[in-house]
């Protein structure tokens, strides 16, 4: 029996090793850093409990970062869920060349975002981006806009590449719950004489919950932690106007004034909590619980 | 298993193998200043360190983006490299984590750099930051464009520069009068430029002087010309360097632009716009230019001082250090350099810009955090509604508040 414990701990082992090296060890290690004072150059000077924290409440950006957090997560994925809603249902029908359709798709996803990213600071340049010249040939616009400068517009501007980035990864999701849907019901929805919103309505969105709980939560902390796209797109507007707290934290910790590791860390612990409560939350509204039933 | 064991065996016995040669491997960190040139460079020196009886090299070829966040890294894992490459090194110095100069070079070497160079490595009258390579700014203008406004030569006074952009700028069909990156990417080098040509400085003596009157004047100059003479590219403060103010000029659509010998090898290169270099435009006496210097740091590390020693006096053999700094366009940091470069007829303005250029405060550990506080701030003061004064003050408590920690 002994033995046997031993021959499934070895068989674990890999996979143990690997969630102590990348999981586990990373949160230890900020942790420990947001409770430390670093200097300029990364020399540990010392534990200062609490310091970080309590300084990263009084920075002044730090309301406004929230807020552009927010808004930058809500809008892309709401936003993307709803149209991979659409995108799905028209890839599920059969049309010729769906196939190629679906394969186009996942190249979005399959781009590197830093690429993707850099591609689209060119297409909404001021001088030289294909965007304004489209619009001003369309005569939708008078004069080019600066997308990345204007403090109006450099926001929706991230959050169209948001949500061009994580259609497809949601597309698929729902695709693939759609196509989990029994024929029967469809069936059985038709002899019932319902039209084709009330179907819908009342028995693809139902059955999609799970696939679409599934895609609401990956997409949240995948587009919160989301740092090439605002990055990218954001590296010429001075200050923090326009950060989330994923770019915030970089610039705390390599590209401010501040320069500051610990705090940063800190930052970083607090997104972590973030972004669990804001999971958690979610979770309970649609109760989790239920979905599976 | 037995098998296995024998693979293993030999994979260490090679890596022993490799391992063996004379003195601990070296770590180099070194800045990417282009794809082309500077990785070619380093190896090739690896290489020669190696055959001529030095250990092996790790060499790390970082881009500029990150490589302040992977040396952090680093020193907070106690893993420093041996040699690292970087536009600042006073907060090395202040850490006790670098060897002076006199440990890890030979006199004729250290004897060789260019004096105001050497000053500007000092950190409390000692060499620690030891000049790897530097540049020159210079005032650049196309001469199409110039031809066409009628204008027939680059103006000497902050005046002419006005009037000068608004005639390039009322041409109309896209020109711009002058191109001015305040975005975060490098918006410290214009600035100082600017402030300086203006009659103001960092610091007055030991103290900063951000926000002196010369200041807020020159930084009102600047916001004027974008928002009330409207003679620069849209949005200046959210404008960077490369891919910003130099792009624009390169497509022939700016007047003038401040550039160095990299923006001109590549309008080189591209043969397409016809620009001439003249000195910027002042309101002193004698105009005034930025010198840029560049560090190699030598780390303090348990038995390696000998291995760095060697490494460094090969780099800064002048065939080497000057093979390398006209590959990358920059210029000399050392005598001898200057002396082999003196040939090249196109390094001309550079070099003569030299002795009069002004280095920032690189001396000085605060800096390090003030160069960030302007990159980050200073753009807003030049957009629309933006308060010259307001950034200047708030730049300048932030700088003593630097000094002081």
């Amino acid at each position: 029996m002994r033995a046997r414990r031993w021959e499934a701990l070895l068989w674990l082992g890999p996979s143990l090793a690997l969630i102590a090296g990348v999981v586990f060890y990373p949160a230890v290690a900020l942790v420990r850093a947001s409770l430390g004072r670093y200097s300029i150059t990364g020399v540990f000077q010392g534990f200062v409990g609490a310091d970080n924290y309590a300084r990263l409440l009084e920075q002044p950006a730090l309301p406004a970062v929230l807020v552009n957090t927010a808004v930058w997560v809500a809008a892309v994925v709401s936003v993307t869920v709803i149209v991979s809603l659409g995108l799905a249902q028209l890839l599920n029908e059969s049309f010729p060349g769906r196939g190629l359709v679906r394969a186009a798709l996942i190249v979005p996803w399959a781009a590197s975002l830093i690429m993707t990213s850099k591609l689209f600071v060119w297409i909404y340049d001021y001088y030289f981006g294909a965007l304004n010249h489209l619009l001003t040939s369309l005569r939708l616009i008078v004069r080019p806009v600066d997308w990345l400068g204007d403090d109006a517009t450099v926001m929706g501007a991230m959050i169209a590449v948001g949500i061009f980035v994580s259609l497809p990864f949601t597309t698929y999701v729902v695709l693939a719950g759609l196509a989990g849907i029994p024929d029967e019901v469809y069936e059985a929805a038709r002899v019932d004489g319902a039209s084709r919103w009330t179907t819908y309505r009342l028995v693809t969105l139902p059955l999609l919950k799970p696939a679409l709980l599934v895609a609401v939560v990956l997409n949240v902390i995948y587009v919160f932690n989301s740092f090439p796209i605002v990055w990218t797109l954001n590296d010429r507007n001075p200050g923090f106007g326009h950060d989330t707290m994923i770019t915030y934290m970089y610039k705390i910790a390599f590209k401010s004034a501040l320069r500051d590791v610990g705090l940063a860390a800190a930052l970083g612990v607090v997104n972590v909590a973030l972004i669990l409560v804001a999971v958690v939350v979610y979770l309970k509204t649609v109760r989790w619980e239920e979905a599976g039933a | 298993m037995m098998r296995l064991l024998a693979v293993v065996a030999a994979i260490t016995a090679l890596a022993v193998a490799c391992q063996r040669g004379s003195g601990p491997t070296l770590t180099v960190v070194i800045a990417d200043y282009s794809k082309d040139h500077t990785r070619p460079f380093w190896q090739a020196l690896a290489e020669q360190y190696g055959t001529q009886g030095g250990g092996k090299v790790d060499l790390r070829i970082i881009d500029w983006n990150s490589i302040d966040q992977q040396v952090s890294t680093m020193i907070q894992n106690n893993q420093p490299p041996d040699v690292l490459n970087l536009n600042s090194f006073s907060s090395y110095a202040r850490d006790g984590l670098l060897y002076p100069a006199d440990e890890v070079l030979s006199p004729a070497t250290k004897d060789d750099f260019l004096e105001s160079f050497a000053r500007g490595g000092q950190y409390q009258g000692k060499l620690y930051g030891l000049p790897i390579l530097s540049s020159a700014r210079a005032f650049f203008y196309n001469r199409e464009l110039f031809a066409k406004a009628g204008l027939a030569a680059p103006p000497g006074t902050w005046d002419e520069f006005v009037q000068a952009a608004r005639k390039l700028q009322a041409l109309g069909g896209g020109a711009i009068g002058y191109a001015l990156p305040l975005g975060p990417e490098e918006a410290q080098a214009e600035w100082s430029i600017w402030m300086w040509n203006g009659g103001g400085d960092w610091k007055a003596g030991e103290t900063w002087a951000i926000d002196s009157e010369s200041n807020v004047r020159t930084l009102t100059f600047l916001a004027d010309l974008a928002n009330r003479h409207k003679v620069t590219q849209v949005n200046p403060g959210k404008t960077n360097r490369t891919d910003g103010a130099f792009q624009l000029f390169k497509d022939g659509k700016v007047g003038m632009v401040i550039g160095f010998s990299p923006l001109a090898r590549q309008l080189d290169a591209e043969g397409k716009v016809k620009y001439g270099v003249a000195e910027m435009p002042t309101r002193l006496a004698k105009s005034v230019t930025l010198g840029v210097e560049d560090y190699l740091m030598a780390f303090k590390k348990k038995d390696n001082r000998e291995a760095v020693k060697k490494f460094l006096d090969l780099y800064y053999q002048p065939d080497n250090i000057t093979r390398w700094i006209t590959a990358e366009g920059f210029l000399p940091v050392t005598k001898s350099g200057l002396e082999r470069m003196r040939a090249d007829a196109r390094l001309k303005p550079y070099l003569d810009a030299l002795p009069n250029a002004r280095l920032a405060p690189t001396t000085d550990p605060a800096w390090d955090r003030v160069k960030l506080d302007v990159q980050q701030n200073i753009g807003l003061a030049v957009q629309p509604g933006g308060n010259p004064k307001q950034v200047l003050d708030q730049l300048q408590r932030n700088a003593v508040a630097a000094a002081a920690r």
